[in-house]
């Protein structure tokens, strides 16, 4: 079945490059939700504690961990004093401002300690120890700390309430949103290169542990039970058939991202050659009631590969499965079962 | 100096250390830059992975954007044959910690540490803000880059410190790397050339910046008996202690290091001379400050590696440290030393390991 083994035109592979994020909700608790709430509205917190007041505020007193209640929150600001900084040259995607810009511990008036932001100052220039910095609100506050941001000078805000300009009563802010993220970008790890430029030319590629000989399909780029590191010369082709190992019906349930709307089987199977299974595979047009653990398989290549077509938009490095862009299915081979006992140590 | 003699059965020592160059970037996988390390250490001390009663690792999966990355970590451990293990999302020194703690149950005799590291593969400023305060502090992005530069500027203001001085550091540690074949970073500057560079987070430039790298490092650790018997040169942990600041920057003393002093005195640091230590020095006025907290003078030789202003793997730096001052106390080239390991901003956390060598 192997059609294409000498198909010369291999995949373009591109470099790994995604972004996964997290969306966070937090709520916010009995001091920092009317924090978060007066920076939508436009004022600023602290809570006093003992003889200081300290702000952002705090629910608990730094010293002895007692409760300080919503009765010792106080407003300070909204002008105060640069204590230290540092000016910002290349701001990352995290940072408040895609211009130069200051961090800043700032001492608001009526505060005796300093809150961390960020201070739109122009340039380093504007900057010194000591300087008199304002807050600005911003009219489409959410309750986030970077509902604001501060200025050099001391003239208060023109609009000093954005929120509560616009609605009598707004909600005070429960819940607080910050949405994660980390951009990944690194090339193909080598064996992971290899196996997938095989697969573009209708061909399974494995590694031969030179420890034990087992043949891991895919491979990681190393043997985890003898701890061994496998390289180009431990590479192994192995058929493109094999034997259900263990399988699954999914019923997919609807959450955020679920592309998928039907029941299907999610399988596990043993390539002819090879001593590890190959798993995560999807069967969509075999019946459950005649699939079986024991069942034999061909996977049939889908039309890119002998066109020398193959596009691999979405790669990673989990060395985990075999990727739909080179098959369309796996059909039954019409040969006998194999005896399901032969292949229980390959169950999982 | 403590003589063999005075070495008590439940005392614990390092028998065998290793590590993997800083790479400016390793594109195997992190599991295989982790075998390099136990196999190091196994044939070291001539054991076989089953002989180890514990093992523990230190990573950070928001690194390589990977989720539960540290259970395939699992696989460059050894996951065969079974073991009680586990992993910190710390650097590898905080696992050293609970490995040490671990060992003291008596159950067992000897245990494994990892830390190890992928940071290449996305921008770590953009995650290491996630450890600040997630209300007022992570949504502005304040990375520990950030929050370094506004430390530096505290202690020039305080007048404890000049540009100069902070030069300085980096002068002495890519000197000092000249010598460390693990190094990424080193060779002869002038405090005037690098005062020359533009600033990155001014105060700092991007020299007075560690350089992220990949990489792993391990030690084998064992209670008294067990460790005479895998190597002539054991190397006596003395004491062990970290302590951690506040999370609100406001109520820090920026130029001062709060916790190392804590720690110091819980580890008992100036209870004999200290030879050597090696500082978690990611930003270079960290190490002024570091200095002062420990209370060190002239007659301490400091990150005589270069220290991670030449080489950064990060969740294997501090571990790192520690592996510095017992290469050095096995070697004879000191007898009592001190290996220093932070984490979060501004050195919000600090780890202490004072060892001592004899036999």
């Amino acid at each position: 079945m192997r059609l294409w083994w000498n198909q010369p035109r291999m995949a373009e592979l591109p470099e790994i490059d995604f972004t996964l994020e997290y969306p966070y909700t937090r709520t916010t608790g009995p001091i920092i939700g009317p924090f978060l709430t007066g920076l939508r509205d436009g004022r600023i917190l602290g809570t006093r504690v003992g003889d200081r007041v300290v702000c952002p505020p705090v629910e608990y007193d730094p010293a002895t961990g007692a409760t300080i209640g919503p009765e010792h929150l106080v407003e300070v600001g909204p002008a105060g004093t640069v204590d230290a900084w540092t000016w910002v040259a290349e701001p990352t995607s995290k940072h408040p401002f895609d211009h130069p810009f200051a961090f800043a511990q700032i001492k608001l008036d009526g505060a005796d300690t300093t809150m961390l932001h960020a201070v739109d100052a122009g340039s380093i220039e504007k900057m010194t120890t000591g300087m008199r910095v304002v807050v600005r609100y911003h009219d489409d506050g959410l309750g986030t700390i970077t509902d604001v941001h501060f200025v050099p000078g001391d003239v208060p805000p023109a609009m000093p309430r954005p929120a509560a300009a616009g609605d009598a009563d707004p909600e005070p802010v429960a819940i607080t949103e910050h949405l994660i993220g980390v951009r990944i970008r690194e090339p193909l790890q080598p064996h992971r290169r290899r196996f997938l430029q095989g697969l573009s030319v209708g061909r399974i590629l494995g590694q031969r542990s030179p420890a034990d000989g087992k043949i891991h399909v895919p491979s990681r780029g190393y043997d985890a039970i003898n701890r061994v590191p496998m390289t180009e010369a431990d590479d192994v082709e192995v058929a493109d058939r094999g034997t259900v190992t263990s399988f699954t019906e999914i019923t997919p349930v609807q959450y955020h991202g679920q592309t998928e709307t039907e029941p299907y089987i999610r399988c596990s199977i043993l390539l002819d050659g090879a001593d590890t299974t190959i798993g995560g595979i999807d069967i969509r047009d075999i019946p459950i009631d005649e699939f079986r653990v024991g069942l034999r398989l061909q996977m049939i290549w889908n039309d890119a590969v002998g066109r020398g077509e193959v596009r691999f938009d979405d790669v990673d490095n989990r060395s985990y499965g075999l990727t739909e862009a080179v098959y369309e299915r796996w059909e039954p081979t019409g040969e006998p079962d194999v005896d399901p006992e032969l292949v229980k140590e390959h169950n999982f | 100096m403590a003589t063999p003699e005075d070495r008590a059965p439940e005392d614990i020592a390092i028998v065998a250390v290793a590590q993997t160059e800083a790479h400016a970037r390793y594109d195997g996988p992190e599991v295989v830059l982790i075998m390099e390390v136990v196999n190091r250490l196994l044939a070291e001390a001539d054991l076989e992975r089953g002989d180890v009663g514990f093992t523990i690792a230190g990573s950070c999966d928001y690194l390589g954007g990977m989720p539960f990355a540290f259970v395939s970590n699992v696989d460059g451990m050894g996951a065969w044959p079974p073991v009680y293990e586990s992993h910190l999302e710390m650097d590898g020194a905080w696992a050293l910690f609970e490995a040490w703690l671990r060992l003291q149950m008596g159950d067992i005799d000897v245990a494994m540490v990892v830390g190890s590291g992928k940071s290449s593969p996305c921008n770590a400023r953009e995650v290491f803000h996630l450890q600040a305060d997630p209300y007022v502090v992570a949504p502005l992005g304040l990375d520990p880059d950030a929050m370094a530069g506004i430390q530096a500027r505290a202690l020039i203001d305080a007048g404890r410190a000049t540009e100069a001085d902070i030069a300085d550091v980096v002068v002495r540690s890519r000197a000092a790397a000249m010598t460390n074949p693990n190094a990424q970073v080193a060779g002869e500057v002038s405090v005037d050339s690098l005062l020359a560079a533009p600033y990155d987070m001014a105060p700092l430039r991007a020299h007075d910046v560690s350089p992220k790298a990949d990489g792993a490092a391990g030690v084998l650790l064992a209670r008294r008996d067990r460790a005479r018997e895998l190597t002539d040169t054991p190397v006596w942990i003395t004491g062990l202690d970290h302590r951690i600041e506040s999370h609100h920057a406001g109520l820090r003393d920026l130029t001062d290091s709060a916790s190392t002093r804590l720690a110091a005195t819980g580890a008992g640091v100036a209870a004999g001379p200290i030879d050597v230590a090696e500082l978690h020095v990611t930003h270079a006025h960290e190490e002024i400050i570091l200095r002062d907290a420990l209370g060190l003078d002239e007659t301490t030789v400091v990150n005589p590696s270069g220290g991670p202003l030449a080489g950064d793997p990060v969740m294997a730096t501090g571990l790192t440290r520690i592996i510095e001052v017992a290469r050095r106390i096995a070697g004879g080239d000191a007898d009592r030393g001190v290996g220093h390991a932070a984490s979060g901003a501004a050195l919000q956390q600090n780890l202490l390991c004072v060892m001592e060598g004899g036999g």
